[in-house]
């Protein structure tokens, strides 16, 4: 999809680098952004609107990762799924009052250090050097690949998994049970 | 050659500890474990005889106490005293026992009974296995404290408590000499084994002094003159108690004590006149005051005095084998008088002759067994005490002290006239009171018959008629063989006579002219009937001498103790409390002070940090995630 | 092309963000999203990693795949949480929710 996108840019005289990194710098952008009205917002049914779209975001990132696979999950899961989850939980608990008037106070400050703080310990750690890449591998990941190594090499964490699925299922489903007096 | 003679007091003492503990659970069976023990003991005492019979003697056992320069050897004395001892009393132990099944049945501390006569039975052996007066001395106050549990076995009764006490306290006085007496020997001697005695020489006043204070020992434990006075009261125990400990065995053991020091006696004269001179003033002592007592057992009780006073006057004059002899066989006969006494009381519950009679025609095994013991230690042939007293009798006659021979003749004369008082009075007759006779249980006349039998039979071993073997097997090893006695007919004749004449005169007294003769006789001699149905005045005596001064010392003694003693506890007391209030003081100003700081100071801080505590968990995250980049920092500054 | 530290960077914004809003939302659902964002970040991390460090069979994509269903599984249990909580204390704002403190 993207490789057929910048086929198409590049017939078009637009250089391929050029394209994918402005679109990649823009996308990044914009799911920060996102995801800061995500925590930002006063409203919860705004910030899961938010939180959509950096989730698209993301997996628009993960395209130029080479992981389309992950990127169609992504969007499948989380967003279809899970999302939906998210608003019916919103739905169901929207007579709270769910407006809060933000004041900036001492907990609020120290959060945002403690945040600021993180990220620059991590800024600091990634441009240490160890990180330099070694070799690009040199075929992206095919979606054959993945799903023959669910099946032979983590066919045992895969099983652990949908095990792990069940049993939230049920666990969802007792706790969110109306218990009959 | 087997070593097992040690084992023989072992069985009884297991039946100790087994009733002691677990007696209330056994109820009933404590008495089958007592009597199963003391029948083993019986069955190993048979077989170490037999053993010695073989030549089999004395064995060392451990090494105790080891000095510098002493080491106590402890061992076994096999010989032909022990044995003859020994079977003695596991004989009539077992017997006694049996009897007691039926005597104490309904007693509610029927097993602890059972378990007392046990620890008696293990002492007693004990005793007469010993091979040092250590050893010896500690069963002879085992069988000492038995002696106190039983006669006041009945302590609800607070006579029988008293007695118990009297009993143990009067024992003690000579127990001390005793001790004092081995502290004596093994000074003089630096050895304690009775083997040692036989080759003592020199330093002939402290030996002499050392066989005087043991001969103490016995005169306690055997109630001779002057310290006669526990035993009569001793008959407010049980019956079987009186049988087994008070007439038969541990009464005995002053007797074996004189005995198994016979050679110290022997080279030290002096001490064996004194012997001789207390035993023939207890027998005739006790003999006089039996004639006159109205108590059943009492009068057991002296007469078993007067026997004991009798041996000891043998064994005075010299006569090993005849006192030793004579110790065995009353020990048979006066079991068995117990025993009848104790089936008698079992039947009507009082004690006073004077109530009794008649009870022959009710109680044929009893008053059959009765009437035979009586033979025996009256001194009828061909009954055991016959022979054995004419052992004894023959002995002073040629010892050569006239005044010695003139108080066991006029003993024989009273102990006729008293025992035939007694059976006259309790047996024939018509009964002076209401009386419920019925005959004893089998378990208490099977005992009776057998020790009849063995009252009728037992001496004949000493008698002429067997050549006598008992005086050829018991006589001293130490070189002091056997007196070659022939029959001595005159004695032999003497001895009966006087028997014969003291059992008619009871005869006359008690069975022709009942109420006469003696009141005539008893108002006649008034004076003398006072003196002796007082006992002497002994108990007086000593309460004035003894007991009244004690008492005043320890009033004074008490006086002192509230005032000096207590005065000076008291105002230690205060210099105390006055010392604590200054401690108190420092506690609770500085001691607490420092406390209340240290607790005030926590408080303070953790009232400001208790802030932190909101009970929101983001602000709980938050400290986490600051702790997360302190950690992080501190690595990568590090690193 | 993109250098891998340009990734790591979008990254680790996102993880702050995601922290930021986990201890600044009252609403607990809020929360659960601020936890999807960190979820998120940490994907873009491992296949970042996957791209760059080459690694074999893909495993950090399928590593991320089973942070991603782990993660619904989370907020499965999580909102079911929520809701309950919702029912009995009628309300999802956690600083509400204080029986801890003292």
């Amino acid at each position: 999809m993207l490789h057929g996108l910048l086929q198409f840019l590049s017939n078009h005289g637009i250089p391929q680098g050029l394209v994918i990194q402005a679109t990649f710098y823009g996308i990044a952008g914009l799911t920060v952004l996102f995801a800061f009205l995500v925590v930002m917002s006063r409203d919860i049914f705004h910030s899961a609107v938010f939180l959509v779209l950096t989730l698209f975001g993301v997996a628009c990132v993960y395209l130029y990762l080479d992981a389309e696979f992950l990127a169609g999950v992504q969007i499948l899961i989380y967003i279809g799924a899970i999302m939906t989850l998210f608003i019916f939980a919103i739905m169901l608990t929207s007579d709270a009052k769910t407006r809060l008037a933000r004041k900036i106070d001492l907990r609020i400050a120290l959060s945002a250090g403690a945040a600021l703080a993180i990220f620059a310990i991590f800024l600091k750690i990634i441009r240490l050097d160890a990180w330099q890449p070694q070799t690009l591998s040199p075929t992206p990941l095919g979606l054959t690949q993945i799903g023959k190594s669910l099946m032979t090499d983590f066919g045992l964490p895969f099983e652990v998994i949908s095990l792990l699925s069940l049993a939230a299922l049920v666990g969802a489903i007792v706790i969110g049970k109306v218990e009959k007096k | 050659m087997v070593k097992f003679a040690h084992l023989i007091p072992i069985f009884p003492f297991a039946a100790f500890v087994i009733n002691i503990f677990f007696g209330r659970r056994l109820k009933k069976a404590s008495a089958l474990i007592a009597i199963a023990a003391c029948t083993a003991s019986l069955a190993l005492s048979l077989w170490t005889f037999l053993g010695l019979l073989k030549g089999q003697g004395s064995y060392p056992l451990f090494d105790w106490l080891i000095f510098e320069d002493f080491t106590l050897h402890v061992g076994v004395t096999i010989d032909s005293l022990t044995c003859a001892m020994l079977l003695v009393v596991t004989s009539i132990g077992t017997l006694i026992q049996i009897y007691s099944i039926g005597y104490m049945s309904q007693d509610p501390r029927f097993s602890r009974f059972f378990a007392y006569l046990s620890l008696f039975m293990a002492s007693m052996l004990g005793l007469l296995l010993a091979d040092n007066f250590l050893i010896l001395y500690m069963f002879w106050e085992g069988v000492g404290l038995c002696s106190y549990l039983l006669i006041s076995f009945w302590f609800e009764k607070i006579t029988a408590a008293k007695a118990g006490m009297k009993a143990f306290i009067t024992t003690r006085i000579g127990d001390t000499g005793f001790l004092i007496g081995i502290f004596l020997l093994f000074v003089a001697s630096r050895d304690l084994s009775f083997a040692g005695l036989s080759h003592i020489n020199g330093n002939t006043g402290l030996y002499t002094a050392a066989a005087l204070l043991i001969f103490c020992g016995a005169i306690g434990k055997s109630a001779q003159f002057p310290l006669h006075v526990w035993l009569p009261d001793a008959m407010e125990g049980p019956t079987p108690v009186s049988a087994l400990i008070h007439a038969a065995t541990m009464v005995a053991a002053g007797v074996y004590l004189v005995a198994r020091c016979f050679g110290l006696f022997l080279t030290h004269q002096p001490a064996l006149i004194c012997v001789a001179y207390v035993g023939a003033i207890t027998t005739v002592l006790a003999a006089s005051i039996a004639t006159v007592n109205n108590d059943i057992k009492r009068i057991l009780a002296y007469s078993t005095i007067s026997q004991l006073g009798f041996m000891m006057l043998g064994l005075g004059v010299g006569g090993y084998s005849a006192g030793t002899f004579h110790l065995m066989t009353h020990a048979f006969f006066k079991a068995l008088l117990f025993l009848c006494a104790g089936s008698v009381i079992h039947s009507v519950h009082i004690q006073d002759i004077q109530k009794m009679g008649g009870i022959f025609n009710k109680m044929k095994v009893t008053g059959t067994t009765f009437i035979i013991a009586g033979l025996a230690i009256s001194g009828v042939p061909p009954f055991s005490g016959f022979w054995s007293k004419d052992e004894i009798l023959t002995e002073i006659f040629h010892s050569g002290h006239p005044a010695l021979f003139v108080a066991a003749a006029l003993t024989s004369l009273l102990t006729a006239f008293y025992m035939f008082r007694l059976i006259f009075l309790v047996l024939f007759g018509k009964p002076r009171s209401e009386l419920h006779l019925h005959e004893s249980p089998k378990t208490m006349t099977i005992p009776l018959i057998i020790l009849a039998v063995f009252a009728i039979f037992a001496g004949f071993p000493g008698s002429p008629l067997m050549n006598n073997v008992f005086q050829s097997f018991i006589h001293l090893e130490a070189g002091h063989a056997a007196q070659e006695s022939s029959p001595d007919y005159f004695i032999m004749g003497l001895s009966t006579l006087i028997a014969l004449s003291g059992i008619a005169l009871a005869y006359c007294l008690y069975i022709k002219q009942k109420k006469i003769l003696p009141q005539a006789i008893r108002s006649r001699f008034a004076p003398l009937y006072q003196l002796l149905s007082n006992k002497y005045y002994f108990d007086e005596l000593y309460d004035f001498l003894f007991i009244k001064p004690c008492g005043r010392i320890a009033k004074t003694l008490a006086g002192f103790d509230l005032g000096v003693i207590d005065g000076a506890v008291n105002k230690t007391a205060e210099i105390v409390v006055i010392l604590s209030k200054i401690k108190a003081w420092i506690d609770t100003t500085i001691v607490d002070g420092a406390v209340n700081l240290t607790a005030k100071t926590v408080g303070l801080f953790s009232k400001e940090l208790r802030k932190i505590q909101t009970g929101s968990v983001q602000a709980y995250l938050l400290f986490a995630f600051f702790g997360l980049v302190l950690m992080m920092l501190f690595k990568l500054i590090v690193k | 092309m993109i250098p891998q530290s340009h990734f790591l960077i979008f990254s680790a914004a996102l993880f702050a963000i995601g922290i930021f809003g986990v201890l600044t939302r009252k609403n607990a659902i809020g929360i659960l999203m601020s936890i999807e964002l960190i979820l998120n970040a940490v994907n873009v991390n491992l296949i970042t990693f996957n791209k760059f460090l080459g690694t074999p069979n893909g495993l950090g994509q399928i590593f991320a795949l089973f942070v991603i269903a782990i993660a619904a599984a989370s907020a499965v249990v999580g909102l079911a949480l929520v809701i309950a909580i919702y029912r009995n204390a009628k309300s999802i704002l956690v600083d509400k929710l204080n029986l801890m403190k003292w």
